[in-house]
C-alpha cells in the first residue's frame, strides 16, 4: 500500500474572539490515499472550510499536525509552503479569486511560470481549449461569467500537475447547470491528470461521487467513510 | 435627517491612519497660506498703509535730470495758491573716501533740505532731528560708513571736492525701511553743499525729487493730475504716495506673488491628497455603505453621515492648520531677518484665525466633492457580487472639474490680487495636467505593449491595468507636483549657477561710469593699462515704425520696459562675446538707407521685448534732438550678463557729436579694487566706480537667503506630494493586498511578492518622475531662455536624484502599506472575502 498523499494528526483550531474561545476545529485525524476523491461534508459552519484551509497549509492548526507528500507542513512559514503550494497543490474557490489584472490564459500560465515552467503557455492554451474557453483566453475575470470562472480556476489548479487539488465549495456561486458542468469537468481532469480530490462541499450530488466521505459536524470528524 | 454619532466615531476610529492622512492635508493645505496672508497684512500694514512716510510726502515728483522750469514754476505758482509746502531732494551714487583719503566706499548720497521729511521718520543716534544736525559742511552717516573707513563722529570723510565733518549717525530711515535693495550705505548732505561737490556733471546719474506737503492730503490726485499735466512726458514722473511703486514694495509684492504660488500649489497638492484618502477610506467602507442600503438606508442618509465625518475631519485640520499657521509665521522672523523693515510686526489675529478656518471649510469642500459623490454609486449588490462591472462616471467628475477650477482661479486671484495673472496661473496649471495626462496615457499604453524579461516585472506592469486602477491618476498627480516642484529647484540652481557660482573668472568686476569726454587721458593714466571705454549717450526711444512708445503701459512690464531711459553707444565691430542672429553686418549696407536715416543694432533681448525685428524704423530722442534709425542687424550674446552690454548700437560717425560720457569696465585681482577706487576718486571724483565683484557677493547673499525662504515654503508641496503619495497608495491598496493573496496561495515566495509590489510601485514612481523631469526641464530652459535670459544648465544629476529618491519613497510607501499581509497566511483574508 502506498502512503498517503495527506494526513492530519488531531487537528484542532480555535479562534480567541475578544475573551471567548471559539473551538472550529476538534482533535481531527485522517488520511488521504493518491488518486483519491474525497470530500468534506457537513453543515454551514460545521468546520470544513477551515479543515480545508489548514490541510492545504493557507492556514496553522491550533494544535496537531499536518504531513503532504510525507512532509509535515505544520510549522513550515510562508516561504517554505511556496514551492508546496506551486507544486503539489492547487486550489479551487468557491469565489474563484482569479487574479483581476490578468486575462484567462495569464491566469492560467501564472503558476506554471512561478515554477519557471518553458511551455507554460502551451500548457495553459492547451487546458483552456480543453474546457472550451479558447475563445475567452484574452477576457479578463470581470468579463467571463461565473461558469467560466470557475473552468478558468480548475486549468488553474492544474497546470502545474499537481498531486492534490483542494476544492472549497466550487459550485457555491453558480446556477444548478453551470454547477454540473463544473463538478464533470473536475473529475474528468481529475481523472486524466490522476490527481487527489479533496472538495468540501454540502451537495448531495457530489459527495454521492466520492471516494472518501469526511462528514463534519460541529468541529468533529463524525464520518469517515470510503466507498466500496 | 440624525447624524449617528456613534456611526460617526466608529468610521473615524477604524478609519485609521487615512483618517489621519486626511486631517493633515487639510492642516497643510492652509498652513502656508495662513501664514503667508497674516505676513502679507504686516507688510502691508507697514509699507502700504504708511505710504507718506515710505515716500516721504504726499506727492512725489520724480526725474533722472533736472525738473524742467516749466514744472517748477507751476509747483511755485500753485504751492501760493494753494498753501502747500515742497522741498526737493537729489540722490545719487558716488564713492566716498577717508579723512587720509586712502580707503574708499560706495555710498549713496542724499542731499535734503532742512525740512526733510515731510513725512516718516529719520531717527539718528544722538536723538536729535535730522534738520538740527545737517548744516552746510557736514553729513550725518550711517554707522556702516564709519566702520568701514574707520572714521568716527567728528572726523572727516570726502565726497566729491570737499570734506564734510561727520555730524552724526543715522539708525533708521522711514523711506529706506530695508538696505538690502541699496547698493551702499547712506550719507546725508546738505541740498547747499551740492554745487560744491562737483559731482553733478553731463550725463551723472541722479535722481531729482521733489516732495510736496498738502494741507489737505485728500487733494493729492487732483493736484497729482494738475502737474502731471505740465510734466515732461516720461521724463518727470508725479505720483501720489498711495500710487507710488516704491522698490520695497515691488520687492515684497514680488516675493510674495512667489511665495503664494508655491503655497497655492501646496493646497492643491494638499486637496489631491485629501481626495484620495477620503476615497480610500470610503472604498475600504463599501461594503459596510453596501450593507446599510440594503436595509433601507438612502443615499441622502449615508451622505449626511459621511458628510459630518468629513466635516468633523475638515474641522480638525483646519484648526491644526491654523495653528501650523501660527507656528510658521513664528518663524518668519528667523526666515526673513535682514530682509524687513524694522517696524514689521509678527502678531497672529484673530481674523488670520478665521481666514484660515474660512479657507479650510472651502478647500474641503472641492476637494471632496467627487468622493462623496460616489456614495451613491455603491449597490447594495455588491455584498454579493464585488464585480458590478463599470459604470460610466456621468457628469460629476466635470462638474467637479469645474468646480475646482473656478475655485482655484477666485483663490489666485485673490491671493496675488491679479485676475489676468490668476487665470493664466490656472490656464497653465491645466494645460500642465492636461499635457501630463496625455503623456501619462501614451506611457501607459507604451508599457502595456512592452515586452518585459522577468515574470515580476510583467506581473508588475499588468497590475497597473487591474480593474478600477488609479495608475493614470496617479501618474498624472505625480508628474505635476514632481514637475512643479523640480522646476522651482532647477530655477534656483540655474539662477546661482549663473549669478553666483560661476561667477566668470575673467568677467569684468570694477565698472567706471560717468568718464567726461576731456578726462579720459587721465583716466587711462590712473589705471595704468590699455582700458576700452565705451561712448554713452543717454536717449529715449520714441516710437517704433510710426508707433509710439506708451510710457505708461511699459512701466507695467515685469521685465525691462522701452519707456525707461536708454544708454546707446556706437562703435564699428561687435563685442568679444556678441554674434549677429539677424543680419548680414552690424550695419549693413547703409549707403541703401533713405536720406536721415542712420544705420542701428539691436540686441536680441530688447528686440523681443519690444518685438523689434530686422530693418523696423526705430525713433530716439537723444536730449531734444530726435533722430531716426533703421534695423540693420539683431545681436546675440554668448556670454553671462555680467559682462557689459548696450541694447542700442550706433554705427561710428553718427552719434560722435552728441553729449556723451564714457563707460569702462576692467578685470582686477579682487584684493586691488578697493585701492584702485580709491584712486580714481581721488584723482575724478565725479567718476562713479562700481565693484561689481562685491556687489555680485552681496547679491549671492542675497538670493541663498531667498532660496532658503523659498526652499522652506517649497517643502511643504514637498509634504503634501509624499501625502498624495500615501493616499494613493491607501486608495488602492486592497486591491494589492487581494493580488498578494492570491500569488501566495498559488505559490509565490515572499521574494517574489515583494519584487511584484516594489516593481510596481517604482514603475508608478519611474513613469511619473521620468514625465517630471522632462517637464520641468523643458519649462525650466524655456523660463530661463526667455524670462531671465541666462544659460541654462539641465543639472541632471538633480534630475537623476529626482527620479531615484520618487522610486525609493514610492516602493518603501507601497511596501510599507502592504508587507503585513506577506507574512501572513492567507486564510485569514481568504475567509475574509468568503465571509462577506
Amino acid at each position: 500500500m502506498s502512503s498517503p498523499i495527506l494526513k492530519a494528526a488531531h487537528v484542532s483550531k480555535h479562534y480567541n474572539i475578544g475573551e471567548r474561545r471559539a473551538v472550529v476545529l476538534h482533535n481531527v485525524s485522517l488520511e488521504l490515499e493518491p488518486g483519491e476523491f474525497a470530500v468534506i461534508s457537513g453543515a454551514s459552519g460545521s468546520g470544513k472550510t477551515t479543515l480545508l484551509t489548514i490541510l492545504s497549509g493557507l492556514d496553522k492548526p491550533s494544535n496537531g499536525r499536518v504531513w503532504l507528500a510525507d512532509e509535515d507542513i505544520t510549522d513550515l512559514d510562508e516561504n517554505g509552503l511556496a514551492p508546496l503550494r506551486n507544486r503539489l497543490i492547487g486550489f479551487v474557490f468557491q469565489a474563484f479569486h482569479l487574479v483581476p489584472s490578468l486575462t484567462s490564459l495569464e491566469n492560467i500560465m501564472f503558476p506554471a511560470e512561478l515554477n519557471r515552467d518553458p511551455e507554460a503557455s502551451e500548457k495553459a492554451s492547451h487546458l483552456l481549449n480543453r474546457v472550451g474557453l479558447w475563445e475567452q483566453r484574452d477576457n479578463r475575470p470581470e468579463q467571463l461569467s461565473g461558469g467560466e470562472k470557475q473552468r478558468v480556476a480548475i486549468c488553474r489548479a492544474l497546470i502545474n500537475n499537481p498531486r492534490l487539488v483542494f476544492a472549497d465549495e466550487p459550485t457555491g456561486n453558480l446556477d444548478s447547470e453551470n454547477s454540473r458542468e463544473v463538478v464533470e469537468l473536475l473529475l474528468e481532469l481529475q481523472q486524466e491528470f490522476n490527481t487527489t480530490l479533496l472538495l468540501a462541499t454540502h451537495s448531495s450530488a457530489i459527495t454521492d461521487r466520492a471516494d472518501r466521505i469526511l462528514s463534519l459536524h460541529d468541529g468533529r470528524l463524525v464520518k469517515n467513510d470510503i466507498r466500496p | 435627517m440624525m447624524i449617528h454619532y456613534r456611526f460617526l466615531l466608529e468610521e473615524l476610529r477604524y478609519g485609521g491612519k487615512q483618517v489621519l492622512t486626511f486631517v493633515v492635508c487639510v492642516a497643510l493645505s492652509i498652513a502656508t497660506l495662513t501664514a503667508l496672508n497674516s505676513f502679507r497684512r504686516d507688510i502691508h500694514g507697514s509699507l502700504i498703509d504708511e505710504a507718506r512716510a515710505l515716500q516721504g510726502g504726499d506727492i512725489i515728483i520724480h526725474a533722472h535730470q533736472p525738473i524742467s522750469e516749466e514744472l517748477e514754476g507751476t509747483i511755485d505758482t500753485l504751492a501760493q495758491e494753494q498753501d502747500f509746502q515742497q522741498q526737493s531732494t537729489l540722490e545719487f551714487y558716488t564713492v566716498a573716501l577717508s579723512e587720509d583719503k586712502d580707503t574708499s566706499l560706495f555710498s549713496s548720497i542724499k542731499a535734503v533740505e532742512s525740512s526733510y521729511p515731510f513725512f516718516g521718520t529719520i531717527e539718528i543716534a544722538s536723538g536729535r532731528k535730522l534738520g538740527e544736525v545737517l548744516k552746510p559742511g557736514s553729513v550725518v552717516v550711517a554707522q556702516e560708513v564709519l566702520e568701514r573707513l574707520d572714521l568716527a563722529v567728528g572726523g572727516l570723510l570726502n565726497i566729491g571736492d570737499v570734506a564734510f565733518e561727520i555730524a552724526d549717525v543715522v539708525t533708521f530711515e522711514s523711506m529706506r525701511p530695508v538696505s538690502f535693495l541699496t547698493l551702499g550705505p547712506r550719507i546725508f548732505v546738505s541740498m547747499a553743499d551740492v554745487d560744491r561737490l562737483g559731482l553733478l556733471g553731463r550725463g551723472s546719474r541722479v535722481e531729482h525729487e521733489i516732495l510736496i506737503q498738502l494741507a489737505d492730503p485728500a487733494n493729492a490726485d487732483r493736484l497729482s493730475e494738475t502737474l502731471s499735466a505740465v510734466a515732461t512726458p516720461r521724463v518727470e514722473r508725479v505720483e501720489t504716495a498711495k500710487n507710488a511703486r516704491s522698490r520695497v514694495k515691488v520687492f515684497f509684492d514680488n516675493l510674495l506673488f512667489f511665495l503664494s504660488c508655491i503655497s497655492i500649489l501646496t493646497l492643491m497638492l494638499s486637496g489631491i491628497g485629501m481626495q484620495g484618502s477620503l476615497s480610500a477610506i470610503l472604498y475600504q467602507k463599501q461594503n459596510v455603505i453596501a450593507v446599510t442600503k440594503a436595509f433601507g438606508a438612502s443615499n441622502r442618509y449615508l451622505l449626511i453621515q459621511y458628510l459630518a465625518m468629513v466635516s468633523f475631519m475638515g474641522a480638525c485640520g483646519s484648526v491644526i492648520g491654523v495653528i501650523a499657521g501660527y507656528l510658521i509665521k513664528r518663524l518668519f522672523p528667523l526666515l526673513f531677518r535682514d530682509l524687513l523693515p524694522q517696524d514689521v510686526g509678527y502678531a497672529f489675529h484673530p481674523v488670520d484665525a478665521l481666514e484660515g478656518i474660512v479657507l479650510g471649510i472651502f478647500v474641503v469642500t472641492v476637494f471632496t466633492l467627487l468622493p462623496l459623490h460616489r456614495l451613491g454609486a455603491v449597490k447594495p449588490v455588491m455584498i454579493f457580487r464585488h464585480e458590478t462591472g463599470s459604470e460610466k462616471p456621468g457628469a460629476a467628475p466635470l462638474l467637479a472639474g469645474i468646480i475646482c477650477t473656478v475655485f482655484l482661479i477666485l483663490l489666485v486671484v485673490r491671493q496675488i490680487d491679479d485676475l489676468k495673472i490668476g487665470i493664466f496661473f490656472v490656464i497653465g496649471l491645466i494645460l500642465l495636467i492636461g499635457t501630463v495626462a496625455l503623456a501619462a496615457s501614451a506611457s501607459l499604453w507604451l508599457l502595456k505593449r512592452s515586452t518585459l524579461p522577468t515574470l515580476a516585472l510583467r506581473q508588475s506592469a499588468k497590475s497597473l491595468y487591474r480593474p478600477g486602477n488609479a495608475s493614470r491618476s496617479i501618474v498624472i498627480t505625480l508628474t505635476s507636483a514632481i514637475s512643479v516642484l523640480l522646476l522651482i529647484f532647477l530655477l534656483k540652481l540655474n539662477l546661482f549657477a549663473t549669478f553666483i557660482e560661476s561667477y566668470p573668472e575673467n568677467a569684468p568686476n570694477l565698472f567706471c561710469i560717468d568718464i567726461q569726454q576731456d578726462q579720459k587721458d587721465l583716466f587711462q593714466s590712473v589705471v595704468g593699462e590699455e582700458v576700452v571705454m565705451f561712448p554713452v549717450i543717454r536717449a529715449r526711444l520714441l516710437s517704433i515704425n510710426n508707433t509710439m512708445i506708451n510710457a505708461e503701459q511699459e512701466r507695467q512690464r515685469k521685465t525691462d520696459n522701452l519707456g525707461r531711459e536708454f544708454n546707446l553707444t556706437y562703435r564699428e565691430t561687435l563685442l568679444e562675446d556678441e554674434i549677429i542672429s539677424d543680419g548680414n553686418s552690424l550695419f549693413g549696407d547703409s549707403k541703401s538707407l533713405p536720406s536721415g536715416v542712420v544705420a542701428l543694432s539691436v540686441l536680441d533681448s530688447i528686440a523681443e521685448i519690444g518685438e523689434i525685428g530686422l530693418h523696423d524704423r526705430l525713433r530716439f530722442n537723444i536730449q531734444g534732438v530726435e533722430i531716426d534709425a533703421q534695423v540693420t542687424s539683431i545681436r546675440s550674446r554668448t556670454k553671462s550678463r555680467l559682462y557689459p552690454f548696450f541694447y542700442f548700437v550706433f554705427d561710428s560717425g553718427t552719434l560722435e557729436a552728441a553729449p556723451q560720457t564714457f563707460f569702462a569696465a576692467m578685470h582686477l585681482p579682487k584684493s586691488l579694487i578697493p585701492d584702485m577706487i580709491t584712486a580714481i576718486t581721488a584723482q575724478l571724483p565725479n567718476v562713479s566706480t562700481i565693484n561689481v565683484a562685491d556687489m555680485a557677493d552681496r547679491f549671492g547673499q542675497l538670493m541663498k537667503r531667498l532660496s532658503v525662504i523659498v526652499t522652506f515654503f517649497a517643502s511643504f508641496s514637498i509634504m503634501a506630494g509624499c501625502l498624495i503619495l500615501v493616499s494613493t497608495i491607501f486608495a488602492t491598496r486592497l486591491d494589492r493586498i487581494k493580488e498578494t493573496v492570491y500569488y501566495k496561495v498559488l505559490g509565490a515566495d515572499s521574494s517574489i511578492v515583494l519584487r511584484i509590489l516594489s516593481y510596481e510601485h517604482a514603475m508608478l514612481a519611474f513613469l511619473s518622475s521620468l514625465m517630471a523631469v522632462l517637464f520641468a526641464e523643458a519649462a525650466a530652459w524655456l523660463i530661463c531662455r526667455n524670462v531671465f535670459d541666462i544659460a541654462y544648465h539641465p543639472h541632471w544629476h538633480v534630475a537623476a536624484l529626482t527620479v531615484l529618491s520618487s522610486i525609493i519613497l514610492l516602493v518603501l510607501i507601497g511596501l510599507a502599506s502592504s508587507v503585513g499581509i506577506i507574512r501572513q497566511r492567507p486564510a485569514v483574508y481568504l475567509q475574509q472575502q468568503n465571509s462577506v
